[in-house]
């Protein structure tokens, strides 16, 4: 098969797989909760259910939205989808692969991340600014440590890029369990459940209004644009977990140029990220949230979790 | 053979004391066990005017300066042991200890004595190291021996900052023999012996070196007292009993001072005068200057005397900074003038304390017509401390202030003298306070009692012959000096 | 074999200072203990590898001495320490808890920096490891001037003590022995008096004076 071809081929599994797995990644995790918690629980096809619900009824808009409030979904959409499409999570031949340096990841991410802030101030009520205001908070403590946690892992590959990380973690299996590799684990894994939006950073599950973050922002979407938001975030959530999984255990994702390899990449991702998603589940069912102002203490933490892997490469190279 | 015995007396001593309960011809024994320590002391420094002792296959070494060394603390433990029945009687009467706590006591000095000893006496850097540790732990529970809310405190304080400062000289000392283990590119097998060290010290890496010396003035610098490492000083010299205040202040710190004197011939050896004398310059210049503010506001006595020790300390710091032969031998003279001014004064503190019930200079007053014999006792004591002649501390400061002016530093002399003048007024205006004015009682020209007296003017007096008759020293301090030297 | 020895080696480091960096984390009083007993047993992991590799019994002895006394017998002390204070978290330090770890990264990083003219003058496994130790004894040292419990400083001191221990076992594979004993003990005796101040003090006056020494002051 012609390499770009299989780039193109690649990307649209990757995308595909996001879209789809994403939703079922979250109906797996409230799944395991409530499992562990006695209940029986939705089912895991509940998510995907929920977006076709919401793509049959009507496009509504608030009296004084601009055109923020339909445009932030597409962007949180459109960026996850670039970005998930560049990542090597199945192979390590994506299209645009040469591009998809860590930063880019990072800030495609973010990109979304403001798209969703500015979303949720557009319709003027007071809970989405103070939705708003917190996770651009959160997100602000939670970058330093995501960026130096993503220098420590280059560190050991002298490359930022995401493909030549995981090509020279394959080349070298060693390095998987150096204690700069462990401590970048530690320190992104905090970082994740912050994006993401899992206790102890925020509930997803909550109906308070006084104690949202995500769902704070949501509060006037409907129709639609909220199955399209829904959907992104999915894809965002499904990413970060395959980017954990791929970057720091990277067997299965295929090299070469061939169809069987794709497929084993397929496989080994989904059961990677689902592995992924189960340890955060369980993490979610021991904790309990956080209060607001404690949340700095987890994220310095997280922070210096990443300096010291920083350190420690630097040290152990 | 006489180091082994310098060292054993006080272990035979220790096991004594351990053995009996208490009695005051123990107190008296390990007076005499001291005096046999600086008898030994002294024939030591002759012996050792001719080459260095050397004993235990070479574990243990007595150049001229570990003899002076010797003679130093051999000096003010005879002044402090003289002191220990009395201190016990006293406190035994006023219900601050027991017989079980003044056997504690004895055995904790004379364990206190031993390190000392073993610390100038040892060949090896690191037994200086574990000795200078031991002193610390004894002491701890001699500071806390009065068991008030006070005392605890302090010891807490003493171990707490000391430990710190001491582990943080083990880490300089383990640069050193690293620095040492790879002489010349290559590892070669080596000791912490000082005498090794020095014969490599030209070839020692500079870097290494520059960050070994720094962790070793900040370490040992804590159990000197010197700023900003001494805020245990004050609280710990303040609370203890008499007899181990003056022991602290008059030879413990400067014990702590001879090991940087050791390590500063190591590292001036391996870097020049530069940098050591920057690093020591800038920590004497602080605690002087510290001390000198300290002093003016003082309301307690013995804190006083405590602020007045970091700022010899101080003094000395700055010229072994200077590090000439005659700033060294300065230097030298200024310890032993220094510890047996300081051990005068605390323990007639002491004695102050037990007949007034106090040591807030505010509530004493009068002393010289109520009490002749100590009031002059401790104004003459003052006097020597602020380096009046003919106490010797004048010629030890005048000869540190001329090798100041051959190296060119005047601006530290300048400095000097201006924190010395402020102490002296400040120190005057205490005494002032404490010495003179018109009693109000009936209780005037009461007596001394002979044991307190004795002791204490004769160290006077001989402290008054060291300053206009300093030719038995003379050679000694030059030879000592050169220990001290690269 | 080698690669098993240096990655072994690197874990221990790696180990001892994420511990000190928990110990700075953690508010409550016996997680922080246990963060200690963590720390001594992945010192004396360091030491017994290292003496494995370099054949020197010695560091083999001192390696258990420093499982036994580091990692068992002082948090054991410790806990008796904070038994006598019922209050169980550390509040209100002189810097709060995000700062501090902040804090501690940047004294992280300033570690590396300055101990890397001591490496460079005999690179081997071993002595790359020494910013570890270092950044251990700042954070130690940290922790020990900003926390206001008394537990708390006892703890900041031992840390800096395990940073020099762990420095001085990977720069010089242990001094001589007598004094490599000298400092294992010293720390279980410092620990062992400060313990035993404690309870002479709790007997004397109440627990407010562990906390908050202010008695003496000019």
């Amino acid at each position: 098969m012609t390499s770009p071809l299989y780039s193109v081929i690649v990307t649209l599994v990757q995308v595909v797989l996001a879209a789809t797995g994403g939703p079922l990644l979250i109906g797996l995790m409230a799944k395991v909760k409530a499992r562990a918690e006695g209940r029986v629980g939705a089912p895991i096809v509940q998510p995907l259910r929920d977006l076709r619900k919401l793509m049959r009824k009507e496009r509504l808009h608030a009296r004084h939205s601009s055109v923020m409030l339909p445009l932030a979904p597409m962007v949180i959409f459109a960026a996850t989808t670039v970005a998930v499409g560049i990542s090597p999570l199945v192979s390590t031949r994506p299209l645009l692969g040469s591009s998809a340096d860590i930063f880019v990841i990072v800030y495609l991410l973010l990109t979304g991340s403001v798209a969703a802030a500015l979303g949720g101030l557009d319709a003027g009520t007071a809970f989405g600014g103070m939705g708003s205001s917190r996770a651009m908070t959160i997100g602000a403590l939670a970058e330093p440590a995501l960026l130096v946690a993503v220098i420590a892992l280059s560190i050991q590959s002298s490359s930022s890029n995401l493909t030549t990380i995981v090509s020279a973690t394959l080349a070298h299996p060693d390095w998987v369990f150096g204690p700069s590799r462990l401590l970048a684990l530690g320190a992104l894994g905090i970082v994740v459940i912050a994006e993401t939006g899992r206790i102890p950073v925020d509930n997803p599950a909550t109906h308070l209004e006084l104690t949202m973050v995500h769902e704070a922002m949501i509060l006037e979407y409907a129709g639609p644009e909220l199955a399209l938001y829904h959907l992104g975030e999915a894809m965002r959530v499904s990413l970060l977990f395959s980017l954990v999984a791929t970057l720091f255990f990277p067997w299965g994702v295929a090299t070469g140029h061939s169809v069987l390899a794709l497929v084993v990449g397929v496989g080994a991702l989904v059961v990677k990220t689902a592995l992924v998603a189960l340890a955060v589940a369980l993490i979610e069912v021991r904790s309990a949230k956080l209060r607001l102002f404690r949340l700095p203490e987890l994220l310095a933490g997280g922070f210096v979790l990443s300096v010291l892997a920083v350190v420690t490469g630097l040290v152990t190279r | 053979m006489l180091i082994l015995a310098i060292l054993l007396v006080p272990v035979a001593m220790t096991l004594l004391a351990a053995s009996v309960s208490w009695h005051p011809w123990v107190g008296w024994a390990s007076a005499a066990a001291s005096a046999a320590v600086l008898g030994l002391g002294v024939a030591l420094c002759v012996a050792t005017m001719k080459a260095p002792e050397v004993a235990l296959h070479g574990a243990l070494r007595a150049d001229s300066l570990s003899a002076f060394m010797v003679v130093v603390i051999g000096t003010v433990s005879l002044l402090a042991t003289l002191f220990t029945p009395r201190t016990m009687s006293q406190e035994m009467q006023s219900g601050v200890t027991s017989a079980r706590y003044a056997r504690h006591y004895v055995v904790l000095m004379e364990i206190f004595i031993t390190c000392m000893l073993l610390a100038v006496v040892s060949a090896n850097l690191g037994v200086l190291w574990v000795s200078i540790e031991a002193t610390t732990i004894a002491t701890t529970f001699l500071v806390s021996h009065r068991r008030t809310d006070g005392a605890f405190e302090a010891s807490w304080k003493y171990l707490l900052l000391c430990s710190v400062g001491i582990a943080v000289a083990f880490l300089g000392t383990v640069l050193i023999y690293y620095a040492e283990l790879h002489v010349g590119g290559s590892a070669h097998s080596s000791s912490l012996d000082w005498t090794s060290v020095m014969s490599v010290a030209h070839h020692l890496n500079p870097n290494v070196t520059r960050l070994a010396f720094a962790l070793l003035v900040v370490g040992y610098g804590t159990k000197v007292g010197l700023v900003p490492m001494h805020s245990w000083l004050p609280d710990a010299h303040s609370q203890s009993p008499a007899p181990v205040s003056a022991l602290m202040s008059g030879v413990l710190l400067t014990v702590a001072f001879y090991g940087l004197l050791r390590f500063r011939a190591i590292a001036v050896a391996a870097l020049g005068t530069t940098y050591p004398r920057t690093l020591l310059l800038v920590a004497g210049i602080l605690s002087l200057l510290l001390a000198s503010a300290m002093l003016i506001t003082q309301r307690d006595l013995k804190r006083m005397l405590a602020y007045s020790s970091i700022e010899h300390m101080g003094l000395l710091v700055i010229g072994a900074a200077v590090g000439t032969p005659l700033a060294i031998a300065a230097v030298l003279l200024h310890v032993l003038g220094h510890g047996i001014t300081k051990a005068v004064l605390f323990l007639s503190s002491g004695e102050i304390y037990f007949l007034e019930g106090t040591t807030e200079i505010a509530k004493l007053s009068s002393l010289l017509s109520r009490r002749p014999v100590l009031g002059g006792v401790f104004g003459f004591a003052l006097m020597s401390l602020v380096a009046f002649p003919p106490f010797s501390l004048f010629v030890s400061e005048l000869s540190m202030a001329r090798a100041e002016v051959d190296a060119g530093l005047w601006w530290v002399v300048a400095i000097s003298l201006g924190c010395l003048g402020v102490i002296f007024a400040s120190l005057t205006r205490h005494a002032r306070q404490m010495l003179t004015g018109t009693p109000s009682g009936t209780e005037v020209g009461a007596t001394t009692a002979r044991s307190v007296a004795v002791p204490l003017i004769g160290a006077l007096v001989i402290c008054a012959v060291l300053g206009t008759v300093s030719w038995p020293l003379q050679s000694l301090l030059a030879h000592a000096a050169h220990g001290a030297m690269p | 074999m080698n690669t098993t020895y240096v990655a072994v080696l690197e874990l221990a480091a790696g180990a001892v200072l994420v511990s000190a960096v928990m110990t700075l984390w953690r508010r409550n009083v016996r997680s922080i203990i246990s963060m200690l007993s963590l720390q001594g047993i992945a010192l004396a992991t360091a030491a017994i590898v290292l003496g494995w590799h370099e054949h020197d019994v010695a560091l083999f002895v001192t390696g258990g001495l420093v499982l036994v006394v580091k990692g068992l017998v002082v948090p054991g002390v410790l806990r008796r320490v904070a038994r006598l204070d019922p209050r169980s978290r550390e509040s209100r330090p002189l810097v709060n808890v995000p700062a501090s770890l902040v804090i501690a990264a940047l004294l992280i990083v300033l570690s590396y920096v300055v101990t890397s003219r001591i490496t460079s003058l005999a690179p081997s496994d071993a002595t790359r490891l020494v910013p570890i130790g270092v950044a251990t004894v700042l954070v130690g040292y940290f922790m020990l001037v900003t926390r206001r419990r008394a537990v708390s400083k006892i703890v900041g001191l031992i840390l800096v003590d395990n940073g020099i221990a762990l420095v001085t076992f990977l720069l010089t594979s242990g001094v001589p022995l007598i004094v490599e004993l000298g400092s294992s003990l010293d720390v279980l005796l410092v620990v062992v008096v400060l313990q035993f101040l404690m309870v002479s003090m709790v007997h004397h006056s109440d627990t407010e004076q562990l906390t908050e020494m202010k008695a003496l002051h000019d």
